[in-house]
């Protein structure tokens, strides 16, 4: 317990000094949303090709969670340290001194840790979130209602990812969820077409 | 040894962590009465503070490990005063 309170003080103090709060939050928005669209977009192409069977739209699916989760991960973490890296050595040279063991020095590799997660996490629970009714595919009465479902729950998920951006800016909660939500009806609207037109 | 009772360091710190928590942890420093740190010149990305320190016992390598932890480095030691009390400096022609 004294370790956990320990740790949440260190993360407040490595907050202030590099900035985390505001990375994860911009980080956790942005791919939960990529997330969100991609699985639609998994979703869209195995309704337009007919694909009946939950276990594979199941399987596209988590497939495709894991690999956003791995991109996000590996990605954020080799460009976060990479940039972090870089702003310590030119801080460094102005200090004079090798800040690598000093408070900056941990608060930077903390925020690199902490950004890798967040993109790792952010699309993987997203989308798996969208994925869910596929889960209990057997009791809906048939699999486009499933299907219907799960993209009724990507619409919702998007709306929450508004509100959580219009409660980040202070702005209109309701204008923010409905900017969000189009997104997500254009995607599907244009899958649809292009399934149709195929 | 005497004590040092009494240290004016020149310092380049970045401007995170702020003065007010480097005063708190040198405050918090065994042996340090009072802590008096000004900023005299601030760039984009560091700036240069003196650092005044006053106690019963100022422990020298404990103030440097602080500063150094927080990211500052210490230019110089532009006064020290040790001994049985504080004094300050003489007052000569030359002044």
């Amino acid at each position: 317990m004294r370790s956990l309170l320990d740790a949440v003080s260190y993360l407040r103090e490595y907050d202030k000094l590099a900035n985390i709060g505001e990375i994860a939050r911009r980080y956790f928005a942005m791919n939960a949303f990529d997330g969100v669209l991609t699985i639609i977009g998994v979703l869209m192409g195995n309704f337009m090709a007919g694909v009946q069977e939950p276990r594979i739209v199941v399987s596209t699916g988590l497939a495709t969670c894991v690999a956003m989760g791995v991109s996000g991960l590996w990605g954020a973490y080799l460009t976060e340290a990479a940039e972090r890296k870089r702003d310590l050595n030119e801080l460094s040279r102005y200090t004079l001194t090798d800040l690598n063991q000093t408070r900056i020095g941990r608060a930077s590799r903390a925020a690199v840790v902490v950004v890798a997660v967040v993109d790792g996490l952010s699309p993987f629970m997203a989308a798996m979130i969208v994925l869910t009714p596929f889960f209990f595919a057997p009791i809906f009465p048939s699999i486009q209602m499933v299907y219907f479902v799960s993209l009724g729950m990507a619409l919702v998920t998007l709306f929450a990812l508004g509100l959580f951006l219009g409660r980040v800016s202070q702005g209109n909660l309701l204008v923010y969820g409905l900017k969000t939500i189009f997104a997500g009806v254009i995607s599907i609207g244009i899958s649809f077409l292009l399934g149709e037109w195929r | 040894m005497a004590n040092i009772r009494r240290l004016v360091l020149d310092t380049l710190k970045p401007h995170e962590p702020g003065i007010i928590e480097m005063a708190e942890e040198l405050g918090d420093i065994v042996g340090i009465i009072a802590v008096n740190i000004s900023i005299y010149e601030l760039d984009r990305k560091v700036e240069n503070a003196k650092i005044t320190i006053e106690g019963e016992n100022v422990p020298y390598i404990q103030v440097v490990k602080v500063i150094e932890e927080m990211g500052g480095s210490i230019h110089s030691v532009d006064e020290v005063v040790a001994g049985k009390k504080i004094i300050d400096d003489a007052a000569t022609l030359l002044d």
